[in-house]
């Protein structure tokens, strides 16, 4: 800090720059036509410098942070020495620089008397893009090739012009031109507001300042970030989970794993021994694997450090090409929110070897993507996008939170009336459902379950869930989370559906969803029994199942628990399970007890 | 109706003082501030009226009507001290008020908690019923699973009923019937219908907001119950006028059937009255700046009117940037004047973060221990410490004399946790903090400006609030604001501007429909029943009919947009020409507020219609005010530290001196709140006793 000239100065600044990163998220937040943006805040905004480097970042979605520099880099590589004041910048490719095709990024360049001084930035999901499944998200889609348009790094604007060739190609080629050129306008009203802001800072500070400034907001950034990782232990912690599978390949689980390596201020985070890339749409971007591993340690860093490139100096993340954690050409990608998903429960796994009591277990999957989508009777087009999901792990102090968004993401759930009023879709369930959440000191989050009925005559499904075979893992004794299930006319047939697949549906069908549970934490037979007794009493656990995993006695005519017959049960239950030590982790159920279940069914 | 022997009066309670305001109609201003009596906050504003009475020799009799702001049922929900309220939804849609939006305030926060459900799992009754979208029933409601549902409950022993059914906003008939149940079942208990407190679409919003309603009713009637028993024992048969979150009074039966739109009732207070002597000195455009011990909140009022928020959470404590990050408390839709707020008070922290950076708050030393220079206990330095260390504020006691302060305790404080680290000479350190302070509160300011399209440099800065008038001018200055306005007893301003308020009722419905396609016809039928809602609780209030004002607005969006803007609607008929006007009215609120709007041919939507019905009360508050408090003598000059121009010989004056005009720097020191003139500033009363501060 004793380098810094004026720190009150700075810290004004910095304040400054933040609010307008901030600004510009609410300006898209507010214009924006597609639900997709407002409700899961699938969008990001910040200030990268004159050289690209990213500054500040509006808090809008932990699953972009690292998104923008990716994205920066690739403007810098083809554009360096050929930008000009009104030039606005568009791309959404992800073998270079994007992350999926949904994801375009508008980037604007900022000028101070033709000094190049910083770029505004907005990447948006856009509700499609075109390709040959509705909503541009299919999880079975093979190449890239088939998930839409691809917009390689394009001048949309060169010196305040609109090209107009660039616009067509967007207007032919995806289903609803309307919304995606609305929230266009919505990334270039949020561009417009920055550039205005921008101006009056330098004009306060003056450009050399503003430039110093930005670059001690980076450096600021990495001294907290050094500093917070210097107080954790040293070492190295290894995790590994599996996704069930690719939507194409049934039945061929793909392994993610990583490698945590701390020493003194520096993390590295790798990826090596990650699943090669797959057919399906499954594929991350190297810049949504780090989004994901920031977003793990993060949660174990004081609040309060800005998102910017100074994070990144000090956290490294590696992941090999060709892996599912960075896929390479001709990779699909659409579906990949999955995998970062993931990948930070995974990330969870290995913090929890290095800090068992900082961690929560994994929670319900997250997130399952629903899209249907088809064309009325008049020929107009359709699409209904749903990403939901809701149950977190359990922590070593607490419950997992029951209908709350898996922390990669902070996205809402539409409406139900809203939704109703303007698709060809019905909710018929948005409910909790019994005994599913991991048993531990701590249980799993509760899921829920969505059932969704469709009105048009027909329509193509699309689904993409996971958690099946390979359940929600328990820390430290907890239990693993029940798995996520899927079906056609539960009220009728109730057919079993796939974790992932594409269907026709027709008027009247309904589909069943029903989240995973999520881990839990900890011994169950020290779970307090008075917080058995309220779950029992609030039907979110049965008496039964109370007695099985928990080994508590509940009258429930008179809404107590039997002490005496609970301590008694806990003994014999303790007995049989003959524990040598407390299981890290838990991925299936617990064999002593699904052995109890059995003897109290 | 108003002799110079007839009072108005003002009471606003706060967590830690009631403040009370008597107004005579010639002008004649009695204020008293006591301590705030929890637990039963009556009998405090029944004492402290008793009190006022024999100071200045007046009779109950003489009070005309008595204008309250309460926090009574906000603290019920924060404190979880509300009614044991059971709820009736649809089957399959149980945990739509537990399950809210899904997300969270707080990013990468692995200890985030969400708020407790109003109503525990086991006391949400569902029932076998569809309406769909349209308000087409698609399974009827019987009356067994109606009745069995509501005995359920009653089983339960509950104090009060929610009904809540999904898309009951197009079809109430489900509703109403399970209403006849309850009053047949159980009359006198209360209850709570979404389809009468908010026939609008989304159902998470309207389950929230009516099962808040529910929730506080029985503590809100009970309130309003002991406090006019309390009043007509002591003599004082005036009528009880409460003031609502969206800044219009109500009676106190409506308050109590409805007392979801009370729950902001205390910081409105203070808006209304800014926005009433910004009509009177033809302010076109001014932000209101309110600043206490723990908080500072920003409102804007442009052409004399206030801005309103459609929704808003309940404790949802105080972030910045919370704009963004949605997710806390708990959600209410009703309209509510548009208050940013930012966590920064006098109370407010002063330390230094990991990164060496130093930083305000959020946390709070609060009134106890309070800041170190109360020399209660504490030892974290507050914002108030550097404004004593900077000579703003006297350093040997707050105003009135009522509280000694400890300024050597302050200064080594300071010292060695803020200026010793930073390397910075104290002034500095203490500089530092007072402008990082203050632009921590630039963001409620730009919330309420920027963010919607408006330059604040357009704008007055109407300060209040025992700190506000001390921050206001570095604020104002900072964002090229050129004019700051502190109205008298800006320290109690919140209860004053209560004097302001006319009787106000909202009245919305959802009404979706596109413009160019819409049978106008029934449109107007849609807005013609909300306003004989309206004139129905206006006459039942004692207003006649040339004393109510009825104002129409629409809600509005380009069709697949998700977020609507509001705007006026003039009167006349609903016809081809109307639906011009107001397409035309939407695209410029738009290209206002987001800097484009989309071409002509986008069809725009028509989402919900809104009426406000106002009842206008005879006699205003006179222009010129005739505090009956004498202004102490003030203290002599003292050193006062201003950035570039440094330590300062500053001048404290009584507001009264500025009767001619007097450059900056100077200090003006009242009971209830300390204003700060700095250098190059000048300040000079108005007519009405607003101190105004032109800056250069």
């Amino acid at each position: 800090m004793a380098d810094l000239k004026d720190p009150i100065a700075f810290e004004l600044f910095k304040n400054a720059i933040f609010s307008i990163a901030d600004e510009m998220a609410l300006t898209v937040f507010r214009t924006t036509y597609s639900g997709v943006l407002k409700d899961n805040m699938d969008y990001s905004t910040g200030f990268a410098d004159a050289d690209g480097k990213l500054v500040a970042q509006g808090l809008t979605l932990p699953g972009h942070l690292g998104s923008v520099p990716t994205a920066m880099e690739s403007i810098m590589r083809h554009y360096r020495d050929d930008m000009a004041p009104g030039d606005v910048f568009i791309m959404n490719d992800p073998f270079d620089g994007g992350m999926h095709l949904p994801d375009i990024f508008v980037f604007k360049p900022l000028y101070h008397e033709g000094r190049r001084m910083a770029f505004a930035c907005t990447v948006c999901h856009h509700t499609d893009v075109g390709g040959r499944v509705a909503g541009s998200n299919a999880s079975d889609s093979t190449e890239i090739y088939a998930e839409g348009l691809r917009i390689a790094p394009l001048k949309l604007y060169e010196a305040g012009k609109i090209n107009k060739t660039i616009m067509t190609f967007i207007e032919k080629n995806v289903r609803l031109p309307v919304k995606v050129f609305g929230d266009l306008r919505a990334q270039l009203a949020a561009c417009h507001i920055a550039e205005q802001q921008f101006a009056d800072l330098v004009k306060r500070h003056g450009p050399d300042e503003t430039a110093a400034f930005m670059r001690e907001t980076v450096d600021y950034a990495e001294r907290l970030t050094r500093s917070a990782l210097a107080k954790l232990p040293d070492g190295e912690w290894s995790f590994e989970d599996w996704i069930d599978d690719d939507g194409v390949d049934y039945g061929k689980p793909i392994r993610l794993f990583v490698t945590i390596r701390k020493k003194g201020d520096h993390m590295v985070v790798d990826w090596t021994g990650t699943n090669p890339q797959v057919k399906g749409a499954i594929n991350n971007t190297l810049s949504f694997t780090k989004a994901a591993s920031y977003c793990g340690i993060r949660s174990v860093l004081p609040p309060g450090i800005p998102n910017n490139e100074g994070v990144f100096r000090a956290i490294e993340v590696i992941c090999p090409p060709g892996t599912v954690g960075n896929g390479v050409l001709p990779a699909a990608c659409a579906a990949r929110g999955l995998t970062g998903f993931r990948m930070v429960d995974c990330m969870f796994g290995a913090l929890a070897m290095m800090l068992p009591d900082k961690v929560k277990a994994a929670g319900d999957g997250g997130n399952t993507g629903i899209s249907i989508g088809g064309y009325d009777s008049e020929r107009k087009p359709f699409i209904y996008v749903d990403f939901t999901c809701g149950a977190w792990g359990a922590r070593p102090w607490a419950d997992g939170l029951d209908g709350n968004s898996h922390m990669m993401a902070n996205m809402a759930s539409h409406s139900i009336e809203v939704t109703e009023a303007e698709e060809p879709i019905q909710l018929l369930a948005y409910e909790f459902v019994a005994d599913k959440a991991g048993a531990g000191k701590y249980r799993g989050g509760v899921p829920f379950r969505r059932d969704y009925r469709f009105l048009e005559e027909e329509g193509t499904l699309q689904v993409r869930s996971d958690r099946r075979d390979h359940r929600p893992f328990g820390l430290y004794g907890g239990s693993p989370g029940a798995p996520s299930e899927n079906y056609l006319n539960p009220q009728a047939e109730n057919k079993i559906l796939p974790g992932k697949f594409t269907m026709t549906v027709k008027k009247g069908d309904i589909f069943r969803h029903v989240l995973a549970g999520a881990g839990g934490w900890g011994d169950p037979l020290e779970r307090d029994p008075a917080a058995v007794l309220k779950d029992v009493r609030n039907e979110l656990l049965s008496p039964a199942k109370a007695l099985a995993d928990y080994g508590v006695f509940i009258d429930t005519a008179k809404w107590t628990v039997d002490a005496a017959a609970t301590t008694k049960r806990r003994e014999e239950m303790r007995r049989a399970r003959n524990w040598s030590e407390v299981p890290k982790v838990q991925r299936q159920e617990p064999a002593g007890l699904t052995a109890t279940v059995r003897a109290a069914e | 109706m108003s002799t110079p022997s007839s009072y108005r009066v003002g009471v606003d309670i706060g967590g830690t003082f009631t403040d009370i305001v008597l107004l005579g109609a010639d002008g004649t201003i009695h204020t008293k501030k006591i301590s705030s009596s929890v637990g039963d906050y009556a009998r405090a504003i029944v004492d402290g009226l008793s009190e006022l009475f024999q100071e200045t020799d007046l009779a109950g009799r003489a009070i005309e009507e008595i204008r309250h702001g309460t926090t009574v049922a906000s603290n019920a929900i924060l404190e979880h001290k509300g009614a044991r309220v059971g709820l009736i939804t649809t089957k399959g849609f149980r945990d739509v008020l537990e399950i809210r939006t899904l997300r969270m305030p707080r990013l990468y926060d692995l200890a985030w908690e969400k708020p407790a459900p109003l109503v525990e799992r086991y006391l949400r009754q569902v029932v076998d019923e569809r309406v769909d979208a349209r308000g087409r029933i698609e399974k009827a409601l019987t009356l067994e699973d109606a009745e069995r549902a509501v005995d359920a409950l009653l089983a339960e022993k509950v104090e009060a009923i929610a009904v809540c059914l999904l898309n009951s906003f197009a079809n109430p008939r489900h509703e109403l019937m399970i209403k006849e149940v309850v009053e047949r079942k159980a009359p006198g208990l209360k209850f709570s219908v979404s389809y009468e407190v908010l026939p609008e679409i989304k159902e998470y919003e309207r389950t929230s907001t009516t099962v808040i309603n529910a929730y506080v009713m029985p503590i809100v009637a009970s309130y309003l119950k002991a406090l006019r028993g309390g009043l007509d024992d002591a003599g004082i048969p005036a009528q009880l006028l409460l003031m609502q979150s969206n800044g219009g009074l109500t009676s106190d039966q409506a308050a109590a059937e409805r007392p979801m739109n009370i729950i902001e009732s205390g910081p409105a207070g203070g808006v209304v009255g800014a926005q009433a002597l910004a009509r009177a000195k033809a302010l076109p455009k001014i932000i209101t700046f309110d600043m206490g011990g723990t908080t500072a909140k920003a409102s804007m009022v442009e052409e004399g009117e206030v801005s309103r928020a459609s929704e808003y959470s309940v404790g949802a404590g105080i972030m910045i940037g919370s704009r963004l990050l949605t997710g806390a408390g708990y959600m209410l839709k009703v309209p509510a004047i548009d208050l940013a707020e930012v966590g920064a008070g006098g109370g407010s922290h002063v330390w230094i973060d990991g990164g060496g950076s130093l930083q305000i708050g959020p946390e709070s030393a609060g009134a106890l221990p309070g800041p170190v220079c109360y020399d209660k206990g504490g030892d974290m330095p507050t914002v108030t410490d550097a404004n004593v260390l900077l000579g703003y504020i006297n350093p040997k006691h707050l105003v009135g004399g009522a509280l000694a302060l400890n300024a050597g305790k302050a200064k080594d404080a300071f010292e060695t946790k803020v200026a010793k680290p930073l390397g910075l000479p104290l002034e500095k350190a203490a500089y530092g903090a007072h402008q990082i302070a203050a632009s921590n509160m630039i963001r409620a300011i730009k919330a309420v400006s920027t963010e919607r399209g408006r330059d604040p440099r357009e704008f007055a800065l109407f300060a209040f609030g025992g700190n506000g008038p001390l921050f206001a001018c570095g604020m104002a200055r900072a964002l090229g604001m050129s004019r700051v306005v502190v109205p008298p007893s800006a320290g109690l301003f919140s209860s004053f501007g209560l004097l302001y308020a006319d009787v106000e009722h909202h009245y919305s419905r959802t009404f979706r429909r596109l413009l160019r396609q819409a049978d106008l016809a029934e449109i107007e039928r849609a807005w013609t029943a909300l306003a004989d809602q309206a004139t129905a609780q206006l006459g039942a209030e004692g207003f006649a009919g040339d004393r109510m004002r009825l104002k129409r607005s629409a809600a509005l969006h380009y069709q697949g947009q998700s977020y609507e803007l509001t705007v006026p609607v003039p009167e006349g008929r609903i016809d081809d020409r109307m639906v011009g006007l107001l397409e035309e009215a939407f695209g410029q609120e738009h290209e206002k507020t987001y800097g484009h709007r989309a071409g002509k041919d986008e069809p725009v939507e028509l989402v919900s219609i809104q009426i406000i019905g106002q009842g206008l009360r005879e006699g205003g508050v006179p222009e010129r005010l005739k505090p009956s408090r004498a202004e102490p003598t003030p203290p002599p000059p003292r050193r006062a530290y201003f950035g570039e121009s440094g330590w300062t010989d500053t001048p404290v004056l009584r507001r009264s001196d500025l009767a001619t005009a007097k450059s900056g720097p100077l200090i003006v020191e009242e009971y209830d709140a300390t204003c700060v003139v700095p250098p190059g500033a000048t300040a000079q009363l108005d007519s009405g006793g607003n101190i105004v501060i032109e800056l250069n």
